[in-house]
């Protein structure tokens, strides 16, 4: 269904927004604005549509309005928000900043053009940005098959490779558009891995994600080509919050790529993401991140706050599901992309690059839950921390009393350059079947002198050489990575350690 | 509003308790005799206990050790010393064989009747902490809460606020005490169930060397509590073997810290068993307050049906070339569950901290539970640091292997589990201990189902 500006809040949204007066005077001074949008038709030269920061009813009401959402997506945001204003913000991780004040915050911001059927349709101007970056859209087609879902801010403004993926029956869309056009498929998994009362931030998402990513693959299919999400933040002062949702049917297989980066900014930029996997029997599903959002400057003002609850739930039997990440960017992290191995036989797989240099902090790892019998799990973490950067590995694996047969191993290393960062690891083992196996290993050791003599007797600068030596620790991390990303994330590395050394 | 403000209003508010689940733990009526210094560190310690009250599940320190059970036990301090034991009466607990000065606690109380000291040798001193505080006012108030301070939890402060008695320790410069020390911590059941708080002070001068054989051990299957606290300080060049040896009554309560500080080039060889009681926590904690000393942490538990066995370790390397190293092995059977908690700290100039950490456990039923923690924080970046964790069940190789030379399987698995348990118990280096903890270990096994 797609709302009119008439129908501004259905009947049960009043009713909830009288709850608030301030909620009726939002409405009655922002009213209009989502009016004149459509009244005024078009505009040419970007200018983001912003909602005023706060956050309360009437604004969840105003972006499920805009958002053009049924009822129920709207009901189920304001039961997130009315639990998440009793929930207290997680400070178990080893990050430290400022308390966030979440009425700052604007919960809103899009491109004005909308529905655009192809890249024609798309703004100019908007595509030189990606271009800057380095993300040729047009030329996404001849690379290796990657159909990409551009996000700007909050919007998803192009789609391409629909048609070739709605060949295969593959849905890949963004969440607005699946809400409304496949309401069935979203109403039955969302939340259904990452409810909206999981944590603090899982629940202030779940009120307000403005977009994201819907992936749906059929039974028996193989999905023809890696599917990608540029991510870009680009208004001041705007929240983030995408929601991904991939569902994989019985004997299916996706990958699915998400990479980021942001321009330099001045303020503290929040970003809660949820990201949600369902595996279901004999499916396979593959993620792959490389994050590389603005670590804010030398002091550490300025970047991006990264709190992300990723997800997979091996439903099925024989499923499998796999994270990879390279994490250089944001200047705090706090991610944990875990899976819950419920099926029998099913496979978990997690590996991790992380560097955090400057003032950066990054709280992650994973979570390994095996429920089903004969489960399998695989974590190998490496973390790299130079100059005052803190990085934290945090990890469970939880064997429950029925996963007969279930198999752990896990492996963190940290590297540490300088004398002035920290590595941190905090497993927690849960162990209640005898008949698990469970290995952890975890060695944290800086870059040897005898490593560096060797290379520099080579006639490799220190710089190189140190370049050289990360590389390989992060190896078999990057082995798991696509190809183009592989080469992209071997970059990003060696450019983030640059005057990391000496 | 946001959550946050929501949040904050309720905190503010929050009154501080009156009194805590702790309070008839203490003796009723205070000791009249004591110095002020000591009235104040009880005060503050009430304090605490009072403010904190007993940690949930949601304290990180106990998420896996809840205290519900030990609450409902609604223990009083013990009120009166048991003065009717005899030394023949305590002949069944005794370790056949061990050649050693012994110091016997009862309840929470020094003995003399009961213990050894007769061959001490010149420059050591063993005296009932009581006396101490009695004689010399002021002789321990730079030692007593110096090494369990602030960072302690609330047990620790507990013991500081009730503890009536247990046993001072002072080996002089350079003294080299060839027979152990053994001290033995003997409980009796009593009418009601009761809690003894017994708090120990050992300090070594530098280059002195000692050997302490510590246990815990019951008359009778009596339920009763222990919350024992040892301070621990070691000289320059000192050398401390601890060997621990807990084999309370099936059930018994029992926490126990040992509070450690290490001076430069000290070495301290510590060895935990872990056998006895219904639930039990231990918490080790190291401070190093001199370069190049040297920890050493062992240690060996058997969890079996409804026990609980807890031990957290605790090991902050503040200060360059230091060494740790812990080995801690778990057999958990029945509907036992083991809790091991290990941190090792290395903070900003700690560079050449060489730092090892092992917990491998052995499951041996479905109900079985381990629940392993073993954690690094690393501020400094020239360091050796590693752990390393395992839980598995007996492997089925090992046992056809054995099964096929005609040993039946339940001798087999016997044989596999006390073939794990034997790094540690060989490590004890005591013959005659080393024979009674095997003894120990061997008949917890053939009473399990294997």
């Amino acid at each position: 269904m797609s709302a009119t500006p008439d129908d501004v809040l259905p009947g049960d949204t009043k009713t909830a927004a009288q709850t608030s007066t301030k909620a009726a005077q939002a409405e009655a001074e922002y009213g209009h604005l989502v009016k004149s949008e459509y009244e005024h038709g078009f505009v040419t030269a970007i200018e983001s549509d912003t909602l005023p920061p706060g956050l309360d009813e009437s604004v969840i009401a105003i972006i499920s309005q805009r958002k053009g959402e049924p009822q129920w997506m709207l009901d189920w945001r304001l039961a997130a928000y009315r639990k998440w204003l009793d929930m207290p913000t997680p400070e178990w991780a080893a990050v430290h900043y400022p308390p966030i004040d979440y009425q700052t915050i604007s919960y809103f911001s899009a491109p004005k053009k909308k529905e655009l059927k192809s890249l024609d349709e798309v703004d100019p101007v908007l595509l030189e940005t990606y271009e800057k970056l380095g993300i040729p859209i047009e030329e996404q087609k001849a690379l290796a098959g990657v159909a990409v879902d551009a996000v700007f801010d909050s919007v998803s403004v192009a789609t391409t490779f629909r048609d070739k993926l709605a060949e295969a029956g593959v849905i890949f869309c963004s969440i607005s558009e699946a809400v409304q056009e496949y309401p069935e498929l979203v109403r039955k998994y969302l939340g259904s891995v990452v409810p909206p009362t999981d944590n603090f931030y899982t629940g202030l998402n779940s009120a307000v994600f403005t977009d994201g990513t819907f992936v749906y693959v059929p039974k028996h299919t193989r999905c023809p080509m890696e599917l990608s999400t540029y991510f870009r933040i680009n208004e001041a002062k705007t929240g983030q919050f995408e929601r991904t949702l991939i569902v994989a049917d019985e004997g299916s297989y996706v990958s699915y790529l998400e990479g980021c980066t942001a321009p330099q900014r001045d303020e503290n930029q929040l970003h809660a993401a949820v990201v949600e996997l369902i595996a279901l029997d004999n499916a396979e599903i593959k993620y792959s991140t490389v994050q590389n959002w603005y670590p804010g400057d030398e002091e550490g003002r300025g970047g991006i706050y990264n709190f992300v609850t990723k997800r997979g739930d091996c439903r099925g039997d024989n499923s499998k599901i796999s994270w990879t990440q390279v994490e250089t960017g944001s200047a705090i992290t706090w991610k944990y992309p875990s899976c819950i191995l419920r099926g029998d036989n099913s496979v978990g797989e997690f590996y991790s690059v992380a560097v955090t240099k400057g003032r950066q902090q990054a709280d992650t790892g994973t979570k390994m839950i095996h429920l089903g019998k004969n489960t399998r799990s695989t974590i190998v973490s490496k973390g790299i921390s130079a100059q005052h950067g803190i990085q934290s590995y945090r990890g469970l694996v939880r064997i429950a009393g029925k996963a007969e047969g279930a198999r752990n191993h896990t492996q963190c290393d940290s590297l540490l350059i300088g004398d002035k960062c920290a590595a941190n690891t905090f497993p927690y083992i849960e162990v209640k079947n005898p008949t698990a196996k469970m290995e952890h290993e975890a060695t944290t050791s800086k870059i040897s002198d005898d490593q560096l003599f060797y290379c520099r007797s080579r006639g490799l600068t220190e710089e190189d050489a140190v370049s050289m030596i990360v590389n390989g620790f992060c190896k078999e991390v990057f082995n798991e990575l696509p190809m183009e990303f592989a080469v992209e994330a071997q970059k990003l590395l060696s450019i983030s350690l640059e005057g990391a050394v000496g | 509003m946001s959550a946050q403000a929501l949040k904050s209003d309720i905190t503010a508010t929050a009154p501080v308790p009156e009194a805590s689940p702790f309070d008839r733990w203490l003796p009723a009526t205070p000791a009249t005799a004591e110095p002020d210094w000591l009235a104040r560190i009880r005060a503050a310690a009430l304090a605490r206990v009072r403010s904190e009250g007993a940690p949930t599940g949601k304290s990180e320190g106990w998420r896996y050790t809840g205290l519900r059970t030990l609450l409902e036990q609604g223990f009083t301090a013990v009120d009166e010393p048991l003065s009717a034991l005899l030394p023949e009466d305590i002949d069944e607990v005794l370790v056949s064989g061990l050649d050693a000065h012994r110091v016997v606690i009862v309840n929470g109380r020094f003995t003399p009747q009961l213990s050894d000291l007769s061959n001490l040798p010149a420059g050591v001193r063993i005296s009932p902490l009581c006396t101490e505080l009695a004689g010399a006012q002021t002789a321990l108030a730079d030692h007593l809460n110096a090494v369990a301070g602030e960072g302690a939890h609330v047990f620790a402060a507990l013991n500081s606020a009730g503890f009536e008695d247990g046993m001072m320790l002072h080996a002089e410069r350079g003294t080299l005490v060839e027979q152990p020390i053994e001290l033995l911590h003997l409980s009796v059941g009593m009418d009601e169930p009761r809690i003894a708080q017994p708090r120990h002070l050992i300090s070594l001068g530098d280059g002195a060397q000692v050997a302490l054989i510590e246990r815990f051990a019951s008359l009778g299957d009596a339920l009763y509590g222990n919350n024992a606290l040892m301070e621990i300080r070691l000289g320059r060049d000192a050398a401390l073997k601890h060997r621990r040896i807990q084999l309370e009554s099936p059930s018994a309560f029992h926490i126990s810290g040992v509070y450690l500080s290490q001076a430069a080039n000290s070495r301290y060889d510590g060895i935990n068993v872990g056998i006895g009681a219904r639930w039990a926590r231990t918490d080790l904690v190291t401070r190093f307050s001199g370069e190049y000393a040297e920890c050493n942490l062992q240690g060996l538990y058997l969890a079996g049906d409804k026990q609980l066995l807890d031990y957290h370790l605790d090991v902050h390397h503040g200060l360059p070339h230091c060494a740790s190293r812990e080995n801690f092995k778990g057999i958990v059977h029945g509907r036992g569950k083991a809790v091991f908690d290990g941190l090792v700290y290395v903070a900003k100039d700690a560079q050449h901290t060489d730092a090892e950490m092992s917990n491998r456990n052995l499951l041996l039923s479905e109900h079985a539970e381990v629940d392993t923690k073993p954690q690094l924080e690393i501020y400094a970046d020239d360091v050796k640091c590693s752990h390393g964790t395992t839980v598995g069940q007996i492997e089925p190789e090992m046992l056809f292997y054995l099964r096929s030379r005609g040993i039946p399987q339940a001798l087999a698995r016997r044989m596999l589990c006390i073939g794990f348990a034997g790094e540690i118990i060989d490590a004890l280096g005591n013959d005659a201990l080393a024979a009674y903890v095997a003894e120990a270990v061997g008949h917890r096994l053939e009473a399990v189902p294997l």
